[in-house]
């Protein structure tokens, strides 16, 4: 999902570069009032935010003939929302562009929005439909991971579109292109990531139901039937 | 019983075996499948499209490049290393806090 540096005309880089900051610090905000009301919700911030760090370090195989990252944002949307998340990605996408010329400075902007802000966003949009519903809190947390996961390469991808329309059908021709190199090489890695963060989750309801029932991440109800199951 | 309790392991287990043997029938069957990163792809994709080679993209912002494979490969595992550490750490604490709570 790294738009290379250098990869988006200087326009491009900034327009994303100012969609992203807005969402930025509003997650530097939320993060700042949730850790001042409840310092225990660092551990979990932990938790997901490690796991954003291992899933996105590691490029695997697809059926493309190409590998790719798992992004591991969904979960921690799921917990803390997708402003939070861009946050931590920040860290990550910073981490990456700067000692593993994965992504550039210029276009950080980019990648911070399809990573760390448009993927969020859909997952947690998904989680937040599900939440109140009879749907399984598991099957709704893998929704949410494995969405979460491909609409950031179909973000990556229209942002490409968007900046090398082809000569013959433009921007949706394009599109098409993009979403057949990163979008399809994804679906195996998101349904996979899916079912690690989803386990990852089940552990944490074992382990910490308190902190998911504080932060109001599920019913109580659910929280606790999923407890007594584990 | 068992069979429920571990039923989200059970899935991974099943899941992680089917994608490993996806991974094995495609590097097989496919012949030419580099493996090479979609960002890498993506990259010639803009060069073939826009007819200007891949080694004129000249970054914007200057910036460090790994100078071997096997570096990046370090820094890849040293990210990862990170955040195994900080997972492993939070489920210890959580674990020792039931413990004694």
């Amino acid at each position: 999902m790294h738009v290379m540096e250098g990869f988006l005309p200087l326009q491009w880089a900034v327009f994303w570069w100012v969609v992203a900051l807005p969402c930025l610090g509003y997650g530097v905000y939320q993060l700042k009032k949730v850790l001042e009301a409840d310092r225990e919700a660092l551990p979990l911030l932990g938790v997901v935010g490690g796991f954003i760090f291992i899933l996105s370090s590691l490029k695997l195989p697809s059926v493309t003939g190409s590998c790719s990252h798992p992004t591991g944002t969904g979960l921690s949307a799921v917990c803390f929302g997708p402003w939070i998340t861009s946050v931590v990605c920040a860290i990550v996408l910073l981490f990456q562009s700067l000692f593993l010329a994965h992504g550039g400075l210029s276009t950080l902007g980019a990648n911070l929005v399809s990573m760390g802000i448009v993927g969020p966003l859909i997952g947690w949009g998904i989680y937040r439909l599900l939440r109140n519903t009879k749907v399984n809190m598991y099957l709704t947390v893998f929704l949410a991971v494995a969405l979460a996961d491909i609409f950031t390469y179909v973000t990556t991808s229209l942002e490409l579109a968007l900046a090398y329309p082809a000569e013959v059908g433009g921007f949706v021709s394009s599109l098409v292109l993009f979403l057949g190199i990163f979008a399809l090489t994804q679906v195996p890695l998101a349904v996979i990531e899916g079912i690690i963060l989803t386990l990852v989750f089940k552990y944490i309801v074992a382990l910490k139901p308190d902190i998911l029932v504080r932060l109001n991440v599920f019913p109580e109800e659910k929280i606790r039937a999923a407890q007594s199951e584990a | 019983m068992m069979l429920r309790k571990y039923r989200l392991e059970i899935i991974s287990v099943i899941a992680v075996i089917g994608f490993c043997a996806l991974f094995l029938s495609t590097s097989s069957l496919m012949a030419g499948a580099e493996f090479a990163g979609s960002d890498t792809v993506g990259s010639s994709q803009i060069a073939e499209m826009t007819g200007k080679a891949e080694e004129d993209y000249q970054p914007l912002i200057s910036q460090w490049v790994p100078p071997s494979g096997d570096i990046e490969s370090a820094l890849f595992a040293l990210q990862a290393a990170i955040g195994g550490l900080i997972v492993g750490w939070v489920f210890g604490y959580w674990k020792g806090q039931k413990k004694n709570g």
